[in-house]
């Protein structure tokens, strides 16, 4: 009966570890961006800043008017980012992605990172 | 006989090198005191975006830093007044956060509601948390010193701390805090002041969390003790901790209105409204 209890009790504690998980901090205020506006494109790699307090992915993408326009993507720290699996290489410059982010409110051009894929499929974030 | 004698010296002189190296944990043993493992990696336990007190926290989901996320500790009149204005600046993204400038520690007790992992090195004579966050690292002081004199302290992020262990639960009493001038608990805004003092027992449960129990008192911001409980959650064996040099790659800085700017890979501020 006690044996029974017991697991129960580790059931219902890992129930609640899985649900309880933060899944994403930012170091200052994410109010600049737009949660509301995912944008969805295909981009290609300028930069990867593997870098605290986060990391940045630096993108060209192409504008209404066929021209590259430089964008700065933000994402997490890299200790939680490395613990969720990505690395300080899994972006190269010439990388071609399908990127998901929240833009900045005003119209500039960077966004807070949803999710990326590779060409080879690999996926990162929420995708 | 005389080979008879040698042995008992041979005996005696390993007997008595071994009892000199066990002489320090006898002595711990004169204490009763059997430390617990809290060896490992650990993160937070609660979610809410670090919003510190999250069984008063409202809508109950709400994440700290989100416009109308709240928590309700017995607050005096005042320290509502000044929680409600904090709360106006988050609405309108203006209320900076101190360590977002990456220069000064999250202080204690919001080290306890910090992202990435801890780490809890027990030793006979003191206790570290260590945040890979910040990093912060907190010391709270089991080797039977008294807290400070006034005239011996001054207010400081982590404050002073000193405790014992009352079987394998850490008892300890944290003062001196700098409060509302540096720090806040999380970025709902919510603040103490330089008064408050905070009593914690510290364990693990038997699922298997450390677990924080707070009990905070302050004077001049809470009208009664306010009872605050965090956890954590061991991580895999084998999970490392890494570097967190903050201000590497800062690429937002905050306003002197509070604004958080984003600045370009040229280092300058990429926002259209700057």
């Amino acid at each position: 009966m006690y044996y029974h209890k017991n697991l129960l009790r580790k059931i219902i504690t890992l129930a609640f570890l899985i649900v309880n998980v933060d899944i994403a901090h930012s170091h200052h205020s994410s109010a600049m961006f737009d949660k509301n506006d995912i944008r969805h494109v295909d981009a290609i790699v300028k930069e990867f800043q593997w870098a605290n307090p986060h990391v940045w992915i630096q993108i060209y993408i192409e504008n209404q008017n066929g021209k590259q326009e430089e964008w700065s993507i933000e994402g997490l720290g890299t200790n939680g980012l490395f613990r969720k699996g990505w690395r300080p290489n899994s972006f190269k410059p010439g990388d071609i992605i399908e990127i998901k982010f929240n833009p900045m409110l005003d119209g500039s051009s960077a966004g807070g990172f949803i999710g990326a894929k590779l060409t080879n499929g690999k996926t990162f974030g929420r995708w | 006989m005389a080979n008879k004698k040698n042995i008992l010296k041979f005996i005696f002189m390993i007997v008595s090198q071994w009892a000199l190296f066990l002489l320090p944990i006898n002595s711990y043993a004169q204490n009763n005191l059997t430390l617990p493992d809290w060896s490992g990696v650990w993160e937070r336990y609660e979610g809410n975006g670090g919003m510190f007190d999250i069984s008063t926290t409202k809508p109950p989901e709400g994440r700290a830093g989100r416009p109308g996320v709240r928590q309700y500790p017995p607050l005096t009149k005042i320290w509502e007044e000044k929680y409600k204005k904090n709360l106006e600046l988050v609405a309108i993204d203006r209320l900076p956060d101190p360590i977002s400038v990456c220069g000064t520690p999250a202080g204690f007790p919001r080290l306890l509601a910090l992202p990435d992992v801890y780490e809890f090195i027990v030793r006979p004579e003191q206790t570290w948390i260590i945040t890979e966050n910040g990093p912060n690292i907190m010391r709270i002081y089991t080797d039977g010193r008294t807290l400070p004199k006034p005239d011996d302290r001054w207010l400081t992020y982590t404050g002073e701390s000193v405790g014992y262990w009352e079987n394998k639960t850490l008892v300890f009493k944290t003062i001196s805090m700098i409060g509302e001038k540096s720090t806040i608990l999380d970025r709902s805004g919510m603040t103490l002041s330089d008064q408050a003092e905070v009593n914690a027992r510290m364990f693990k449960t038997d699922e298997g969390l450390l677990r924080v129990e707070l009990v905070i008192e302050d004077s001049i911001a809470l009208t009664e003790p306010w009872h605050v409980t965090r956890h954590f959650r061991r991580l895999i064996t084998g999970t490392r901790v890494y570097d967190y040099a903050c201000a590497e790659n800062n690429r937002n800085p905050i306003t002197n209105s509070g604004k958080t700017l984003t600045l370009g890979p040229d280092g300058k501020p990429i926002d259209i409204e700057f």
